[in-house]
């Protein structure tokens, strides 16, 4: 199933932010050669006695192919430093050494190591102890989505009709290994409280059986409310640091949303009022979609509407006075032309 | 301390575990797990890659369950198995558990018509979505199924004792829960299962996950069951040498899904020296050929057991390759292309085919209140399918057992006592002091190094010698950096140190006991099969004053038994 020969294509979108970064596959190795020493500086933290995390360096000699997982392992168990991190193992199956290393998620087994590390824990999750975060809220999260396959028609046993093709949809989804690195990743889940996104992997975890023809629960609440998929906002961080190559966006993610929009299009309203806006404004209005939305709630706020405005995220002048681009027709053709677009 | 009860503890959250517990749940019985690492994520059952087809299974005809029988029976266990249990177990896996996998949602590949993808051969194996992935797709089911029916774990907690009571009863543990450092007293009103696998990391290359150092065998052992054949120690022959914490990387030998051809294995000048598909095509996981012919490879100096030896696929037409992408990935991800390298390849340590002397009909143990479920028993290698029907077979006989009438006499102490060893080890580095960390590594090396695949009477009596130096000497000096309670992944070392020790103490003795060679097990002073005399349990158990005794019990062949009475090692296929 995988495309052999390239770690990845240059084409996919998923990508971009890796090659930019001069950080592919390609680039993160040769780096290093044997003799050469890896700086690594690994992120401390006991609650009993530190009030917040600091950084200590260790020199680590490079060998053959050496991991970011190999330093670490060198590190606790040839310099006798007894840190916390978690890991089980070593070969990209238990998906539990996950960290970020200069700033970007990579399960630690399985990306090369680099000359100078900053080796940090995951976000978005409580951090235990140096680099161990607790995974309780992120499995509880994914059991509320309800992940197990719900059979409304009987089983008719072993083995039943099905062909590899009708279960491709829900096939790229089922290669997770829950490690959490688009959890840590996704700019969303750094509002906080502030969102109900369940993040990306609890998503993809839902997508398992979603997406599965042999289920037949209706999830389309689950989807929109319990995960509120609607504000994921499609910056593919999660598909570009997955270890396991899922195309979370346009696997999961967008066809989740189909989904949920199909069922009942008339309660989308984010969908609706960003197809309306574009259909009658050939473009997207930020603050049109604010107001259709958010209704009063979107005014009830001013102060933030003015930190917006004066940032020109958005512009109630272009809202309430502006017209459509040029072309609009256009535009509004291919509205016509996709059936239940609107 | 804390103290909890409940009706029956698990220790360990694999395969065997999970379903246990999901089966007694069931039943209205509440189990307890008790996972060292986390439900579904360590331990050897994600490292099943492919499920072995038994019986008649997706239209498998008699030709094919014969041979899938004659694989678990000869090449899987070297006739050392009770035979109707490998039959019962057929059964089982046949008409309960692929049918239970399938209606969960759990998806047996296919090709665009429909077809079930199998491996070539007689002996078949199909992958859940794909070849390398179904152990990962199994376990992440059963993580997800013990929380959705409710029932309670404590994860990241190592169990360090089992409390018995005055009748010998087993009748709860003492566990230290990593995350909090909080140590437990749990009382179990039906006992104590262990399932803790037949992976542990006694070896500085093992396949056993990070925190498996041999505790069930441990427990077991110090609470006076009977261990048997813990020298039939199986071994990958080509997992990468490269990088170290690849150590478990597998380069399949076995059939691959969608081609007649096997991986090539060559020395280091480049001369092929194994093919499955040609020296031993009714192996469906022929590792023990495979370190055979790298023996003789050792014995002219063209490789080493820890490397100078090469495997690859690049014999293999590249559509074929594609089914196989977890493995290619893995190329890749050093910058090789598998249509076209072979990689450096080390042998490492595996499944242990023996363990915990098991009733293979009721997963009962000679201690009362204990049991097992999988492949730590000695009854059976591991395998996800024989590995569910044991857990099947412990659970109805828990079900069907009344519960310990009294709370154990002294148990309370026996707790306390072991309360404060278990916080005695988490002292300051004494002067001159050793980390427990370096001690566990120091032992793993010398276990690579005199217990590796080819075992010599002078390395095993030097690895026994150094194991009671360690013993008398370093545990003595052990000490930590840091007093942390939370996640003290030093203080867990500690007390693994002293489970390592006695697995390796009891391993060691039991393969000098062992005179013969068989299956993995080969030493070059006994250099036969001995069928005559060695179609037995090798058993060692703790005497009542302290030392070791063996016995040895032979095997009942009622359906297979070999061809001969003795052979040389070297010319025996399996």
């Amino acid at each position: 199933m995988g495309k052999i020969g390239h770690d990845f294509d240059p084409l996919s979108s998923r990508y971009l932010g890796r090659i930019e970064a001069h950080d592919s596959n390609e680039d993160r190795l040769n780096q290093l050669k044997v003799g050469d020493f890896v700086t690594a500086q690994i992120s401390r933290f006991d609650p009993a006695v530190d009030t917040k995390p600091y950084f200590e360096t260790y020199r680590v000699p490079y060998v053959k192919w050496m991991r970011v997982l190999d330093v670490l392992i060198y590190v606790s168990e040839t310099l006798g430093i007894e840190y916390a991190h978690r890991w089980y193992c070593g070969v990209k199956k238990c998906g539990t050494c996950a960290v970020r290393v200069n700033g970007r998620e990579m399960l630690s087994c399985w990306e090369p190591a680099l000359p100078d590390m900053v080796i940090e824990p995951l976000r978005h999750l409580p951090l235990v102890r140096d680099l161990i975060v607790d995974r309780e809220p992120y499995e509880r999260r994914v059991m509320e989505l309800k992940p197990l396959l719900v059979r409304t028609k009987p089983y008719l046993g072993l083995p039943e009709p099905i062909t590899d093709r009708e279960m491709r949809a829900a096939s790229y989804a089922m290669d997770c290994i829950n490690c959490m690195a688009c959890f840590s990743a996704c700019p969303v889940l750094d509002l906080g409280d502030q969102t109900d996104f369940s993040g990306p992997a609890p998503l993809v975890q839902l997508a398992q059986v979603a997406l599965d023809r042999r289920d037949g629960m209706d999830r389309s609440v689950l989807i929109k409310n319990t995960a509120s998929i609607f504000e994921c906002v499609s910056c593919y961080r999660c598909e570009e640091v997955c270890p396991v190559e899922i195309p979370i966006v346009s696997r999961v993610i967008e066809p989740l949303k189909a989904l949920a929009f199909a069922t009942k299009p008339a309660e989308n309203k984010h969908q609706s009022a960003f197809l309306d806006i574009v259909n009658s404004r050939g473009r997207i209005d930020p603050s049109a979609l604010i107001l259709k939305t958010q209704g009063l709630r979107a005014v009830l706020n001013p102060a933030r509407a003015i930190r917006l405005w004066i940032k020109g995220k958005i512009s109630p002048v272009q809202t309430f006075f502006g017209s459509a681009v040029p072309g609009i027709e256009y535009v509004r053709r291919l509205f016509s032309d996709v059936k239940g677009a609107l | 301390m804390k103290t909890r009860v409940t009706d029956i503890i698990i220790v360990g959250g694999g395969a065997a575990g999970t379903y246990t517990a999901l089966c007694l749940k069931k039943a209205g019985i509440e189990p307890l797990i008790l996972a060292k690492g986390l439900i579904g994520k360590s331990g050897a059952s994600i490292f099943a890659g492919n499920l072995n087809l038994h019986g008649h299974v997706f239209g498998g005809n008699d030709e094919e369950a014969a041979a899938m029988r004659d694989y678990i029976v000869r090449w899987y266990n070297h006739y050392l198995i009770d035979q109707d249990y490998v039959l019962k177990g057929e059964r089982w896996t046949e008409e309960v558990y692929y049918p239970e996998l399938e209606e969960a949602g759990l998806y047996f590949r296919r090709d665009d018509q429909g077809k079930i993808v199998t491996s070539y051969g007689l002996a078949r194996g199909a992958a859940l979505k794909q070849q390398g992935q179904s152990g990962i797709l199994l376990m992440d089911l059963r993580r997800k199924q013990v929380r959705q029916s409710g029932i309670e774990t404590l994860q990241e907690t190592a169990v360090t004792k089992l409390v018995q009571n005055d009748r010998g009863e087993v009748v709860g543990v003492v566990a230290l829960h990593c995350p909090t450092g909080d140590i437990y007293f749990i009382r179990a009103r039906r006992g104590v299962v262990i399932a803790t696998g037949p992976a542990d990391r006694l070896a500085s290359r093992a396949t056993g996950t990070r925190e498996q150092s041999g505790d069930g065998l441990a427990l077991t052992y110090r609470a006076g069951g009977e261990l048997l054949n813990l020298e039939i120690q199986w071994w990958h022959a080509s997992d990468f040498k490269w990088p170290p914490c690849w150590q478990r990387m597998h380069v399949y030998p076995n059939p691959l899904v969608g081609t007649k051809e096997t991986a090539r294995m060559y020395n280091s000048d480049g001369e092929q020296f194994f093919d499955q598909s040609t020296d031993a095509p009714n192996s469906y996981a022929p590792y023990p050929t495979q370190l055979k012919r790298l023996a003789e490879q050792v014995a002219n100096g063209k490789a080493d057991l820890n490397g100078r030896y090469f495997t690859g696929y690049d014999h293999i037409e590249p559509e074929a390759l594609r089914n196989y992408a977890r493995q290619l990935k893995a190329f890749e991800k050093v910058g090789l292309q598998a249509e076209t390298a072979r990689v450096e390849t080390a042998t490492t340590w595996h499944y242990r085919q023996g363990g915990i002397n098991t009733n293979p009909h009721t997963m009962e143990t000679n201690v009362a209140g204990l049991y097992v479920a999988g492949p730590v028993g000695g009854h059976n290698n591991g395998s996800l399918g024989y590995t569910t029907y044991d857990a099947y077979l412990c659970a109805e006989t828990i079900k069907n057992k009344a519960e310990m009438t009294a709370l154990p006499n002294g148990s309370d102490f026996v707790a306390e006592a072991e309360r404060a060893r278990v916080t005695g080890l988490l002292r300051m580095l004494p002067l001159n002091g050793v980390s427990p960390i370096s001690v566990k590594t120091k032992i793993r090396d010398l276990m690579y190094d005199k217990m590796g695949f080819i075992k010599t009477k002078q390395g095993m009596e030097s690895a026994l010698e150094e194991i009671g130096r360690i013993r008398e000497e370093d545990t003595l000096r052990m000490g930590l950096n840091n007093l942390s309670l939370n996640e003290n992944f030093g203080w867990l070392d500690a007390l693994d140190v002293y489970n390592m020790l006695d697995t390796c103490e009891v391993t060691i003795r039991s393969a000098l006991n062992r005179k013969e060679s068989r299956g993995p097990f080969y030493r070059t002073d006994y250099p036969d099969v001995d069928n005559e005399n060695w179609l037995a349990k090798n058993i060692i158990f703790k005497h009542r004053n302290g030392g070791f005794e063996f016995r040895t019990e032979p095997y009942k062949l009622p359906y297979y038994r070999p061809d001969f009475k003795r052979e040389k090692y070297l010319d025996v296929l399996w």
